[in-house]
């Protein structure tokens, strides 16, 4: 008698509108330059006039989406707001509280929802994140130092003689060789086709996602276009972005797999089980027992996949990294409508790598910082970093969490299904530390520059 | 996601507070509740003494013990709705083996109150529903219109409102036990499945 619905909004047979890139800032569409270098930086407002100029100085040189499939930009910069910023910018009341409530109370204050307990709690992150004086933050990317330089001091032009305008964090960044992570990993293989936002999608048998889950102002996959928040002219082909660090202890990863394996061959086999592909980037599903460089460098085969003929997890774990932040097909028999948990991602590693083959902490700092964009971050990030991140009942693993990025401390377990019998590793060490985080408004640019025009 | 604890005593209250407030509750109470209530004040005291921190609130209304939450909604039925509701329950012949899809679901229970003019509604779930509200509208719609479009003003799961009209109409129980905190419908599942494995292996080798 439970008939379930197939794909949410398959009676909506409308065709979505194309996107308006032109108005749409470059970083929700644009993927990060190959290589990448960029930065980070936030500013605290602390006048509201100044605040405004730096706006107006800035919107000239925030770039749209327009033709982002074509590797074209060789520096641009993205520009986003935290609610305190959107306050100190004094938006309008009745604007300020349209808001969602995640984006309202700030990332520190859902720290329960998102399982920051311990050493990620709020209480233990880095300055300006969880508190009040984190108000504009940009996100600059480049392909070379020169361009990077280029447009930080186009960036620095817009406020450096506004003495209110206080530059409180920057965190420079750039790709590591390969572009692996820095646990050895090749990275940013997979992101959702945007529906409508080119010509072509990439290669990959996924269907595309309706518009509206990143992207006010278009149907999304409920069916529905945002209505919130107000006014439309404030909204209209913006969206949201989660912003979090978090440090990667590499020492212990390795000594980890060291470990609990008899042989080098072993480590990279229990490494690619936890994160659900080779070091290369060949997905575990396609290549089950061995690495395979070739098809991790193929960019038509790497993504294309799903876990229909793994459902019991024998070549990719169930708890696996990627079969857990992005499910697939492996959930198509629960009642989880997979297309309402997405995001783009568009973060970045920093830190230098730390040496092949080295066992020990060499005390720096390096990881990655998660930029993920969606119109729906309660049921797009706090969704999957509470329920498939941090936590194991999902998939029947009890409180089992993600083995690379769960927020354990030191107490984790990682089941990998075998036969006849299952391996389960104990005293899993919590590979990665919360350094910061925050909830991020990032307007259209037409959005910009009503913010840039509120007069008190 | 549960924050806040609902049973948390007032700071300092000791136990021989808290039983000398039950006796004046007591006061005008019939003489063998009174009695009854001295009976049992040496379990009463105990449990007063070492409160169950583990009881927390499930999202905006319920609380929760461990994984499990409870969900109790009492909402006046619509015109007829009384009697499609009866039919559609009784149609299923109280077999509800669908509701194992949905894989967090413990109990589920309708009751019908005060001459069939409300329904009592109550459920034992493991987590939040908030979390998984939009998964279910998406995937089980029928499902819940069918049911819930016997009680007055439900919006139809398709309607954005229906979070709101869920929280306005759920009651917190105010006090609420439960066997194993700590396991969810699927845990039980895969420890059921491990328990006969093992039972098997015994009776090989015994």
């Amino acid at each position: 008698m439970l008939s379930v619905t197939e794909s949410v909004g398959q009676t909506l047979s409308t065709r979505s509108p194309a996107l308006e890139t032109s108005d749409i800032q470059a970083t929700v569409l644009r993927p990060r330059p190959s290589p990448y270098l960029g930065e980070y930086v936030v500013f605290r407002i602390g006048d509201v006039g100044q605040g405004r100029e730096m706006l107006r100085r800035i919107l000239p040189h925030v770039a749209p989406a327009d033709e982002w499939w074509v590797p074209s930009l060789p520096g641009w910069l993205g520009i986003a707001f935290t609610f305190e910023g959107l306050k100190a910018l004094r938006v309008p009341q009745a604007s300020l509280d349209s808001f969602p409530i995640e984006f309202r109370q700030g990332m520190a204050a859902r720290a329960a929802i998102l399982h920051d307990f311990g050493a990620n709690a709020p209480g233990n992150w880095e300055y300006p994140f969880g508190t009040a004086d984190m108000h504009v933050a940009l996100a600059i990317y480049a392909q070379d130092e020169q361009n990077l330089q280029r447009v930080l001091e186009l960036a620095r032009k817009t406020h450096h003689d506004l003495p209110d305008i206080s530059l409180v964090y920057r965190l420079p960044f750039g790709s590591l060789p390969e572009g692996r992570n820095p646990f050895g990993f090749k990275d940013g293989l997979h992101n959702p086709q945007v529906e409508g936002s080119s010509p072509a999608g990439p290669a990959g048998n996924e269907a595309p996602i309706k518009a509206g889950e990143f992207v006010m102002g278009y149907p999304d996959e409920k069916g529905e276009t945002a209505q919130t928040p107000i006014p439309e002219e404030l909204r209209h082909n913006g969206t949201f972005l989660t912003f979090r660090k978090f440090h990667m202890d590499v020492a212990a990863f390795r000594q980890y797999l060291r470990a609990q394996a008899s042989s080098p061959e072993e480590e990279e086999l229990l490494a690619a089980k936890m994160v659900g592909r080779w070091r290369s980037g060949a997905p575990l599903v396609l290549a089950p027992d061995h690495d395979d460089p070739a098809l991790g460098a193929d960019a038509t085969r790497n993504n294309d996949f799903g876990y229909a003929d793994d459902m019991k997890g024998l070549k990719c774990p169930f708890s696996a990294h990627i079969r857990r932040v992005n499910p697939r097909d492996a959930l198509k028999n629960d009642i989880v409508a997979v297309n309402l948990h997405h995001f783009l991602r568009r973060g970045t590693n920093f830190g230098p790598p730390l040496p092949e083959g080295v066992l020990e902490d060499d005390g720096a700092e390096r990881g990655g910082v998660f930029l993920l964009i969606g119109a729906h971050q309660q049921r797009q990030f706090e969704f999957i970093q509470s329920q498939w991140v941090t936590d194991g009942n999902f998939i029947s693993h009890g409180t089992e969490q993600d083995p690379i990025i769960g927020n354990g401390e030191g107490d984790g377990v990682f089941t990998i299904p075998k036969r006849p019998v299952r391996r389960r590793l104990q005293g899993l060490p919590a590979f990665v530390t919360v350094r910061g985080g925050e909830y991020c408004f990032m307007p259209g640019l037409r959005a910009l520059r009503w913010l840039a025009d509120l007069s008190s | 996601m549960a924050t806040q604890t609902l049973t948390r005593p007032k700071q300092n209250q000791t136990a021989e507070d808290k039983i000398q407030q039950l006796r004046q509750a007591f006061a005008d109470a019939p003489e063998f509740a009174k009695t009854a209530l001295e009976n049992t004040l040496r379990d009463l005291a105990s449990a007063a003494a070492q409160p169950r921190s583990r009881m927390e609130s499930a999202g905006r209304t319920g609380s929760r013990q461990g994984t499990v939450s409870e969900l109790t909604l009492i909402a006046p039925f619509a015109r007829g709705g009384a009697a499609r509701l009866r039919a559609v329950l009784q149609a299923r012949n109280g077999n509800y083996d669908d509701t194992d899809k949905v894989g967090t679901v413990h109990d589920m229970r309708f009751v019908f109150l005060d001459n069939d003019t409300k329904l009592l509604f109550a459920t034992a779930f493991d987590g939040d529903w908030d979390a998984y509200i939009d998964d279910f509208v998406a995937k089980i719609p029928n499902e819940l219109d069918v049911f819930f479009s016997a009680c007055e003003g439900w919006p139809g799961t398709h309607n954005p409102a229906v979070r709101d009209w869920i929280a306005n109409h759920q009651v917190t129980a105010e006090g609420w036990y439960v066997a194993h905190p700590d396991l969810t419908v699927r845990d039980i599942t895969r420890v059921k499945r491990v328990g006969k494995a093992v039972e098997e292996f015994l009776d090989k080798i015994g």
